[in-house]
């Protein structure tokens, strides 16, 4: 089954070394327990009691706040890749980076953040008497959605503006006679069609499977949404009625995520048809420096006085005072860390940790295999990576509830499922280790299998592989929307931890412990940042 | 009545960030001549294109085309109000459009109907012998195709000045002649001047008018074909424009009479087999048409071309002179 170019000297470890972990790990965490999901679901659809359970709120509010928030993430991600990368003046890498830090923020933080930033008695209620109308609800909904979606729409935009609308072909538009506007028109703007399909498809699915910013802002509306029902719907699940809701949503939110990858593949495949380009010395765009003043402005005014006013309020003695210096204290860090939240946040590193480990472990091995009848491996793994969180712990609790219900273990089983693909895009993508060719000088040198591994492949992994497992790690500890699935008594996660104390109303230690959750992905994006600039 | 210069540039600085890639360049190309730009890569070649073209703005100096001010430090024209037509170095053809698209829109840009511009970009493609593309994208094609109608969207321009950047770079050898004299005749036709920037002395020797040497963004010579090749101002500028040998020894001074001492260039053509100095044949390497050998002599090794087929072999004791040399600057 070998490919024609591929040969025993590209075989590093004996086939069984790489070969039965990712068969164990692909049927343990992808196919077990989607098809027990599957079984069950068809098992229930039998009773002819599934349609009736239809939620159709829950459905419809999912969809529509969704496609707002991701229509307005690709305006916003497309608007930030045109000012950075067709920037000609201004500096423009810490601007990249700073597009890129709401990723690092767990999504519930920053639902958190906004209401602290804008909501009632929040910081520009406090400053100015100014309050967002209807942040809490389904408006503040897609706004922060889509505040959270715009950097995966950026980085499809920014990557199709470097290698299909590539500044020259604007250029060459404006050599032919046209002006900025219709140069734009007809030539920038048809090539990123198919990114603005992608970025939006992203979007789109990203905002779908979201729980934690429409836990903060959509339940305390009675706002309703997929996510939030199955969560609401999971705790109750003795309820037979209760618990077949949670199957039917299950099932429409991954027809849903399904549908869309299905279609939107399609249309970005079909249009992806570049020209070999020649080798070229880059001319840099038509960006003038405008455009750079106010990208900032709007990562201040959505990043940064959200954060801000989250810290402020972790400082603040009490909700309600003035978040200035004469009221702050220390004593809300200090309350956030008198109950569960010790054992919750060693949880939370120990499960991130040892998700990290194994999912780069796995990321490695699937990445070595890759060029020997690996591909349905790959897509197993990138599978479960698009099954929205609550599907796949609400599966996972089917699988391995009878026996791991409660434990430690489930959740690590899920965030593997989750990450691994995570681990496996980073290190498949260092593909100069990988091609086969820097294996072939290494055996032609007179290395043997392991040898080649350890002292050339591993090594030009190795940035690669540092990235995988940050990466992971941050995902891990960050994660909620699993984690508060599956938890049980002694198994919350940090997050878990937070997201209660939120719903138990009280908001300077919710925001202290938020913060605390924040600042470890922030200080790693910030060494892997100044790494990847000394390389 | 004297027509004005295609291409006036005098004093043009352009930086980008800290660097300054053109440092005070001067270069005129008068109408309906061929200047080429050679260059290494990394030279500024491209950049003096871009600045010309109006991709990037320039800190100092002026820029005049067809005598129009189009750009100085207070004021830069956009590209579409210069009278350019632009070859690039990456073909930089769009994607989404077939070549008869991509020929069409200069002509739509400039205010033609749809069905005018569709003809005539049929025309320019047929001229060129491409008018099968017509219906195909790039992706579609080879890459000497896609640099066929790279430039024919530039011809579609109808300017006063193309500019053309390393545009024959990526072509196999006979494409590259037919490219060559596609643009060679097309310039005749048209009469239009053209700046060419080239790293193949060949090529810029054998279609300019006049050649102008750059260097870390600096025009360090500017000259016609013969000039540059045979009185180059410096070593550099000699190993630049083909293949030389460069050795110290004391030579016949000229009209004076008598011997000078001092580093000469040497071409290889410039060198006889005959004579009195003794040299051996260090290596012997046929090329077709001619015969490259290396020589070991008393001042150095020396590059020699002769016509036809080898007639000596590696370790031949040999005798040599220079029928001429030419003096570098101390």
């Amino acid at each position: 089954m070998r490919s024609a170019t591929s040969s025993e000297a590209d075989r590093l470890l004996p086939a069984p070394l790489t070969a039965v972990p990712l068969v164990v790990a692909v049927a343990a965490l992808v196919l077990f327990p989607l098809f027990d999901l599957l079984r069950t679901m068809l098992d229930a659809a039998g009773g002819g009691s599934l349609v009736a359970a239809l939620d159709t709120e829950a459905i419809g509010n999912s969809l529509w706040t969704s496609a707002l928030a991701a229509v307005l993430a690709v305006v916003i991600g497309v608007t930030a890749a045109l000012v950075t990368e067709r920037s000609a003046v201004a500096p423009t890498r810490g601007l990249r980076v700073a597009v890129l830090l709401p990723l690092l923020v767990p999504p519930f933080v920053s639902a958190l953040a906004w209401t602290r930033g804008f909501g009632p008695g929040g910081l520009t209620d406090d400053l100015f008497g100014l309050t967002l109308p209807g942040l809490i609800g389904p408006a503040g909904i897609v706004i922060v959605l889509a505040v959270h979606a715009a950097p995966l729409a950026y980085l499809v935009a920014a990557a199709a503006l470097a290698t299909r609308a590539r500044p020259e072909l604007e250029w060459a538009g404006r050599a032919s006679g046209a002006g900025r506007r219709l140069a734009f028109r007809r030539i920038t703007l048809p090539l990123l069609a198919s990114a603005v399909a992608g970025g939006g498809a992203l979007a789109f699915v990203v905002s779908l499977n979201s729980f934690g910013i429409p836990a903060v802002l959509g339940v305390p509306a009675g706002f309703p949404t997929i996510t939030t029902r199955i969560f609401g719907d999971l705790a109750r699940s003795a309820d037979p009625a209760a618990f077949r809701r949670v199957l039917m949503l299950s099932t429409v939110l991954m027809a849903l995520v399904v549908a869309v990858v299905v279609v939107v593949g399609r249309v970005v495949r079909r249009a992806v048809t570049d020209a070999p380009g020649a080798a070229r010395e880059p001319i840099p765009g038509p960006g003038s420096g405008r455009g750079v003043g106010l990208l900032w402005g709007y990562l201040a005014a959505t990043s940064l006085v959200p954060l801000v006013a989250l810290a402020l309020t972790g400082l603040t003695r009490a909700a309600g005072l003035d978040p200035w210096p004469g009221n702050w204290t220390l004593s809300n860090f200090v309350e956030a860390w008198s109950g569960d939240a010790w054992g919750a946040a060693g949880r939370s590193l120990v499960l991130a940790a040892a998700a990290a480990t194994v999912a780069t472990v796995l990321g490695v091995l699937l990445a070595l295999s890759r060029r020997r009848r690996s591909g349905g491996m790959g897509i197993a793994a990138a599978a479960t990576f698009a099954v929205p969180g609550s599907v796949l712990a609400v599966a996972f609790l089917l699988a391995y509830g009878p026996w791991l219900r409660d434990t430690l273990l489930i959740i690590l089983l899920a965030y593997l499922a989750k990450f691994w693909t995570l681990a496996h895009r980073s290190i498949a993508g260092s593909t100069a280790a990988l091609d086969g060719d820097a294996v072939r000088a290494a055996r032609v040198s007179g290395a043997t299998g392991t040898a080649t591994l350890r002292r050339v492949v591993l090594p030009m992994l190795r940035p690669a592989i540092t990235a995988a497992w940050l990466l992971v790690f941050l995902f891990g500890l960050h994660e909620l929307t699993m984690s508060s699935l599956l938890y049980g008594p002694g198994t919350a996660t940090l997050a878990v931890v937070t997201l209660e104390v939120q719903q138990l109303g009280d908001v300077t230690v919710t925001a202290a412990l938020a913060v605390l959750l924040t600042v470890p992905g922030v200080l790693a994006a910030i060494v892997m940042g100044s790494r990847r600039r000394g390389t | 009545m004297t027509r004005p210069a295609a291409l006036e540039v005098s004093g043009l600085v352009v930086r980008i960030g800290a660097h300054e890639i053109l440092s005070g360049i001067d270069l005129s190309v008068a109408a309906g001549e061929v200047v080429a730009l050679l260059g290494p890569s990394g030279s500024g070649k491209t950049t003096l294109l871009s600045a010309v073209a109006g991709f990037l703005s320039s800190a100092a100096g002026e820029i005049r085309i067809a005598g129009e001010l189009v750009s100085s430090p207070d004021r830069q024209a956009p590209p579409e109000r210069r009278s350019i037509g632009f070859v690039f170095q990456s073909y930089a053809l769009w994607p989404h459009l077939t070549a008869r698209e991509t020929v069409a829109f200069p002509l739509r840009a400039a205010g033609i109907g749809e069905d005018d511009a569709g003809r005539r970009a049929d025309d320019i493609l047929t001229a060129l012998g491409i008018a099968e593309l017509a219906g195909r994208r790039p992706a579609d094609m080879s890459g000497g195709q896609q640099q066929r109608v790279g430039v024919a969207r530039a011809l579609a321009r109808d300017a006063g000045l193309y500019l053309l950047d390393e545009p024959t770079a990526h072509l196999d050898a006979a494409t590259r002649r037919a490219a060559e004299a596609e643009i060679a005749a097309q310039r005749e036709a048209r009469g239009a001047a053209s700046l060419y920037a080239t790293h193949d002395p060949t090529e810029a020797l054998g279609l300019a008018d006049r050649v102008a040497l750059m260097r870390s963004g600096r025009i360090v010579q500017t000259g016609t074909p013969v000039e540059v090749y045979e009185r180059p101002v410096d070593e550099w500028a000699a190993r630049l424009t083909g293949p030389v040998s460069v050795v110290e020894g004391s030579w016949p001074a000229g009209d004076a009479g008598g011997t000078r001492h001092g580093r000469v260039a040497i071409r290889p053509e410039w060198v006889r087999l005959e004579g009195s100095t003794p040299a051996t044949v260090a290596a012997v390497r046929f090329r077709g048409s001619f015969t490259d050998l290396t020589l070991d002599t008393a001042v150095g090794t020396i590059e020699a071309r002769m016509p036809g087929a080898p007639q000596q072999r590696r370790g031949d004791a040999v005798t040599w002179e220079a029928s001429r040399v030419w003096w570098l600057p101390d």
